[in-house]
């Protein structure tokens, strides 16, 4: 059952657009589902390895704007003799390039904070973001500054020649968005369930005793760092392939803090947390907009973000599948004699005078 | 005599103007199992820190098996098969006891991040014997029974042989336990000696850090005395006993301070 539970949420993602035709509900979720992915992707460095990246946003803007760029070309003037210019590249093939960026740069950020933790990750991180809008600002040349990236191609796929896919719609973009979602949990879910994950849980839980035992601490948060980055980067390019524009607000800190909410209000070091956060709160401000006034809206986001904060410190999916145990909780510990007699052989002793 | 297998070379360690280890001589042999004891502050735990590459000594090397230890790391430490435990009780406490057993068996994988993430037949198989060894450890500690409960919900004294077992996980060839009975009471330190004693009987040389004399004296081969940094006495546990220099250090002069 646990097995099938998620493939099932997928089967039902996949029928959304089936039942529901309305072009600005897929368009919120398409919005929703890309955020999703990144926070995700932030889920594993700060759910897994334990290190709060507070600059995410950087790796998302990095796929973003390397995927924009590689797919329009651009040229860059050194001096006035020599002009480097870069022709433009497919799609799929820009896309993988803002994912590789996006993991270069994390792979760099993890090399150069190897001793930094706690605290001084959060700054590494925060001033990376700030730095990459400063150069998305002022390197005009390359990003157009605050005029912005235009035109920017959707995705194709294809064979040249013989068949060929736009995802210039909404519906494709759906089922594209989707698939790398999906394909961001399996990658998860197999490092998670490994010897790679047990280094991040051990990293997260005990650092000391982790290189004790001979875990090379540094390489796990560097690997764990350059994956999350790469995904966030997949989240940017399928963001900046979707809009069609991008410009050096993608940067902006709130989208990370998005990303926090989304992680923790789920569940941080749980695979479905950041899924249901992301939903939650992808979704939210959307509605809120349709039934609340302007002023209320962010005030109810707000006070559900800290509801589910107070209430439920550990997450929402945490806390439901711990409700869950403690319903079934009563057939196993009936179905489990031993641990119910261990139980009782241990504090009878006690109770009897 | 058998083989050398850790030796300290002229150990010093200096915190600031804080001298915590001067002039530190000492080595053990493959299979015995040697007590590093001492007052509190004598520089044992610190004795530990320099061995496994927590802090790097202000002079002096540490060999072990004919290789320098200077300038490696805690885990490249560990991967030569030092392994220790802490004075105060360090776990994975978030994880199940099982849990904490695999990542201690972190050594016995080999798997990398490429192979893991295209889920090859080699990383499940990888993944099959590792939780055959991590129950074949829990065997041994004897927390079978306790596989599936969190490490921070155990009884104290299964806490203590939960860190023994993450450590043996790690497969040591060397094993550094530090004050590894503190806070148990009688009955749990006389299992645990049993458990020390069959640990060695795997081939496994124990360098051991107590305060538990009974303990020290109980499973000891040779035992270390360390006072102010400085290493006064080294014997059999016999000769330790009667050792004037030894009851000095621990009762005073006199027994003035007594």
């Amino acid at each position: 059952m646990r097995r099938l539970l998620p493939w099932l949420f997928v089967v039902f993602l996949a029928s959304v657009p089936q039942w529901m035709h309305d072009q600005y509900f897929l368009h919120v979720l398409i919005n929703t589902g890309i955020f999703t992915i990144a926070a995700m992707s932030l889920n594993l460095l700060l759910g897994f390895t334990g290190q709060l990246s507070l600059g995410h946003v950087a790796f998302f803007g990095i796929g973003a704007y390397t995927s924009a760029l590689v797919s329009l070309g651009f040229d860059l003037h050194f001096n006035d003799s020599y002009v480097f210019v870069f022709e433009r590249k497919p799609v799929w093939f820009a896309f993988v390039c803002g994912i590789a960026v996006a993991g270069l740069c994390g792979w760099a950020i993890g090399r150069l904070s190897f001793k930094v933790r706690g605290a001084y990750f959060v700054i590494v991180t925060i001033s990376f973001a700030q730095v990459m809008r400063l150069v998305a600002l002022n390197w005009v040349d390359l990003t157009e500054g605050p005029m912005a990236l235009n035109n920017i191609p959707p995705i194709t796929l294809g064979i040249p020649g013989i068949w060929e896919l736009t995802f210039l719609r909404k519906l494709p973009n759906y089922y594209l968005i989707l698939c790398v979602a999906v394909l961001s949990y399996i990658v998860i879910h197999r490092l998670v369930h490994s010897r790679a994950g047990r280094a991040f849980i051990a990293l997260r839980e005990n650092e000391p005793l982790a290189a004790s035992v001979g875990i090379d601490v540094t390489r796990y948060l560097v690997l764990a760092t350059a994956v999350s980055a790469g995904m966030a980067g997949a989240a940017g390019g399928l963001y900046t392939h979707y809009v069609r524009i991008v410009d050096p607000d993608i940067f902006l800190f709130i989208y990370t803090v998005t990303m926090v909410i989304m992680v923790i209000s789920g569940g941080k070091g749980t695979l479905a947390g950041p899924i249901v956060g992301g939903l939650i709160f992808g979704m939210l401000p959307q509605v809120l907009r349709e039934f609340a006034r302007p002023e209320a809206q962010w005030i109810i986001y707000g006070v559900a973000m800290m509801v589910i904060v107070l209430f439920l410190p550990q997450g929402i999916v945490p806390a439901i599948s711990a409700l869950w145990r403690r319903r079934s909780g009563r057939s196993p510990d009936r179905s489990d004699p031993e641990s119910k007699t261990m139980a009782g052989l241990h504090t009878a002793p006690g109770a009897a005078p | 005599m058998t083989k050398v297998v850790l030796e300290a070379r002229n150990i010093a360690v200096r915190f600031g103007g804080l001298i915590a280890i001067v002039d530190m001589n000492f080595s053990v042999h493959e299979g015995e199992i040697v007590g590093l004891i001492g007052p509190n502050g004598a520089g044992k735990t610190t004795a530990f820190n320099v061995i496994t590459g927590y802090l790097s000594p202000t002079a002096g090397s540490i060999v072990y098996r004919g290789r320098d230890l200077a300038g490696l790391r805690s885990n490249q430490i560990a991967g030569l098969g030092v392994v220790r435990t802490f004075q105060k009780t360090s776990l994975f406490g978030a994880c199940s006891v099982f849990d904490n057993i695999l990542i201690g068996l972190h050594r016995c994988g080999a798997r990398n991040a490429w192979e893991i993430l295209l889920d090859l037949p080699r990383v499940r198989a990888e993944e099959a014997r590792l939780r055959v060894l991590a129950a074949d450890v829990l065997d041994f500690i004897g927390l079978s029974a306790r596989r599936s409960e969190l490490a921070s919900t155990l009884p104290y004294g299964e806490q203590r042989l939960l860190e023994v077992a993450i450590a043996l996980a790690a497969e040591p060839s060397l094993l550094l336990l530090d004050e590894p009975v503190a806070g148990m009471n009688p009955s749990e330190t006389a299992s645990f000696m049993e458990l020390v004693k069959r640990i060695r009987q795997r081939g496994i040389t124990i360098l051991l850090v107590e305060h538990d004399m009974r303990m020290v004296m109980g499973v000891s081969y040779r035992v270390v005395v360390l006072n102010h940094g400085r290493i006064i006495a080294e014997g059999t546990p016999a000769e330790i006993q009667r050792n004037p220099e030894v009851i000095e250090a621990y009762l005073g002069r006199g027994a003035a301070r007594a």
